[in-house]
């Protein structure tokens, strides 16, 4: 137990408690209003009188957001797919094979971590809408999974966390793997990706919580409701007159689920690639 | 055939990994900069229209010339930094250097101040502001986020109980979606007499406030001056923001400021322990000051990210806060979204590209200097 006659472990225990008490509250209070009543949401009563578990039932059978919350998942999970099939070899090759201009491509792409998306937001679009040249696949991506997901199929950040950790990989496996004849290919495949499985696990973590929480993108280039992701749903209904707050803090919670579920299983892993990328810089 | 195969397997091997990646961080990622910079320089309204030249930009910046000065402000600002910790210690009498980079520092404050004020009575008022929010919004959200991120650190160092599970939490309002944590925020901080912050203020004996729906500046609320201006910082709605962002980011900061705390030798604690240092002192004396090569790397490369801050503010935004919220993404995308002006968004974003950019600069001027700690 805690040691309270440690006089000096007093201050950091407070100030700690105060902090996560401050942290953890917002999302204590969308749990506690996603069971009042309307009439207690809208009064801001602490704690609802009565549990309205009723209000999820409610929520989750209203205007699509089943049809959301699974266009979010399909999103998501294209998105993940994709940037690992993009950024494994992309990283690999970075790190292990030699190859002309490697180094120069690498820094390059590097540089473009710094360029702001609200100025790719404007082309992007003209893009998608097939302005600027044809799209292969139709002639525009507008209000379409792919016009959604594609974009974000190259992440330089996610190769250059990869790349950090196949570096470290030694060389004499890879030796040893061609002396059998094996091609780069191969060797990826059967030793470096199992090898790597906790760095690759993390970023489709990140690569999962980025996707599920965008937002302007599919603002931006869904006109109809089909492909509707939670996030522009939700905002739809904040921006609503009247809205149920009850309603809404429950739809809310419904939509993090998703993303706290993920995070709770790969927490440890998530903790350090924060930490180790912090140092790293 | 296959001699030649074997022979560049390397070369070929690596241009086909990359390739995926390389064409779609190149259409999507370095192209659109290229493409913003050629929109800009047009008349763009949903479709291409005429060229303009300049004049985007004149309109945004009303004197193009003082924008340049403006920047060159900055970068005397920047060089008086890098003077002063580059000859501080080379010269014998310190006094002479320290003046001389105040002379740098006064001259770029000087430039800095005449040419925004050009910009300020020729140019885009709106866009102008909006760079002044969002400086407001980076400086004080990345300062507090720091800072209460180096205190929980500093006391999660400290051989806790159950430091795992607090970590974990700490580390929730960075997960939390933006729009989801939005209108939670929209609640807590609503304008309702009996909303909950304002029941909680009520406590201390403070009228309740308007919070999200208020545009008054902050040093109008607390100290009841009305002045315009800079100094007359950002409104309470925008407050409200940063609140937001500090909530969402501190846990963040705070776990990578915790590993640069772990590589601290833990010989200097036993040392300054066995002179009998209290907590404080250790943390103040110790800590900090190794800890400020770190402190300085986030507070800068943070600003820089806070800059772009965007969907959080959308979400939080309300109509009676009037455009006090209206940082510069905001006024971007309200640009060429509501009013459908391309061109013009894409000049109001090349200007942004290019303050981040000397931004970016005085990081890797401050930064040349590896982190070491002999």
């Amino acid at each position: 137990m805690i040691k309270f006659y440690h006089k000096e472990l007093i201050i950091p225990y407070f100030i700690l408690f105060v902090i996560l008490l401050l942290s953890i509250y917002p999302l204590l209070y969308m749990i506690s209003t996603s069971l009042m009543t309307a009439g207690e949401a809208s009064n801001q009563y602490m704690f609802p009188k009565k549990l309205m578990f009723e209000n999820y039932l409610e929520v989750w059978n209203s205007n699509n957001f089943q049809k959301y919350t699974f266009n979010s998942i399909i999103i998501s999970v294209v998105i993940v797919t994709g940037v690992l099939c993009t950024s494994i070899p992309a990283a690999y090759a970075f790190a292990k094979i030699d190859f002309p201009f490697r180094n120069i491509i690498f820094y390059g792409l590097l540089i473009s971590l710094m360029i702001p998306e609200i100025i790719s937001l404007l082309p992007h679009l003209l893009i998608i809408r097939g302005d600027i040249f044809p799209l292969p696949f139709g002639p525009s991506w507008m209000n379409s999974l792919k016009g959604l997901t594609i974009p974000f199929f190259g992440n330089v950040f996610l190769i250059f966390l990869l790349r950090q950790y196949f570096k470290k990989i030694p060389n004499e496996l890879w030796d040893a793997a061609r002396m059998d004849g094996a091609s780069h290919f191969l060797f990826l495949r059967k030793v470096v990706i199992p090898m790597s499985m906790p760095i690759i696990v993390t970023i489709s973590l990140f690569a999962f919580i980025l996707a599920w929480n965008s937002f302007a993108w599919p603002l931006l280039i869904l006109t109809k409701e089909d492909w509707f992701p939670v996030t522009v749903s939700i905002y739809s209904f904040i921006r609503e007159a009247g809205t149920n707050y009850n309603l809404l803090m429950a739809a809310s919670l419904i939509s993090i689920f998703p993303v706290l579920l993920l995070y709770f299983f790969t927490q440890r892993l998530f903790l350090e690639s924060i930490s180790n990328f912090g140092i790293k810089q | 055939m296959k001699n030649f195969f074997t022979k560049y397997s390397n070369q070929i091997n690596g241009y086909i990994f990359i390739l995926p990646a390389f064409l779609i961080i190149g259409i999507f990622g370095i192209f659109p900069v290229f493409f913003g910079m050629y929109m800009s320089v047009h008349k763009w309204k949903v479709f291409k229209g005429r060229f303009l030249g300049f004049e985007n930009y004149q309109k945004i910046l009303g004197d193009i010339s003082s924008f340049w000065l403006f920047i060159l402000g900055l970068l005397i600002l920047i060089f008086s930094y890098w003077f002063w910790s580059e000859y501080k210690n080379k010269f014998k009498n310190k006094f002479y250097v320290f003046l001389l980079s105040l002379v740098f520092l006064i001259i770029s404050l000087i430039l800095i101040n005449y040419s925004w004020s050009i910009m300020m009575s020729t140019g885009d008022e709106d866009f102008l502001n909006s760079l002044i929010y969002i400086f407001y919004y980076s400086f004080f959200a990345i300062t507090t986020e720091v800072g209460l991120g180096l205190l929980i650190a500093y006391a999660l160092y400290q051989k806790l109980k159950g430091k795992q599970l607090f970590q974990m939490i700490l580390l929730l309002p960075y997960i939390t979606p933006a729009v989801m944590g939005g209108a939670v925020f929209f609640l807590i901080f609503g304008k309702a007499e009996n909303s909950i912050l304002n029941e909680f203020i009520g406590l201390f004996g403070y009228d309740p406030q308007m919070w999200l729906f208020d545009k008054r500046k902050l040093s109008e609320i607390l100290f009841g001056i009305k002045i315009d201006g800079f100094f007359a910082g950002p409104s309470l709605a925008l407050t409200t923001s940063i609140f937001y962002g500090v909530w969402s980011y501190t846990g963040y900061y705070a776990i990578i400021l915790l590993a640069g705390l772990s590589i601290i030798p833990s010989d200097l604690y036993e040392a300054a322990k066995a002179e009998g240092a209290s907590r404080w002192q250790t943390f103040t004396k110790i800590t900090v000051p190794l800890l400020m090569p770190i402190i300085f790397f986030l507070l800068l490369t943070g600003f820089i990210n806070s800059f772009q801050a965007f969907n959080h503010i959308l979400v939080m935004k309300t109509s009676s806060a009037g455009e006090t919220m209206d940082v510069v993404t905001i006024e971007i995308f309200d640009h060429f979204w509501d009013r459908v002006k391309f061109g013009y968004a894409a000049a109001e974003g090349v200007v942004l590209f290019i303050i981040l950019n000397v931004l970016a600069v005085s990081q890797y001027v401050i930064f040349r200097k590896r982190l070491n700690y002999d």
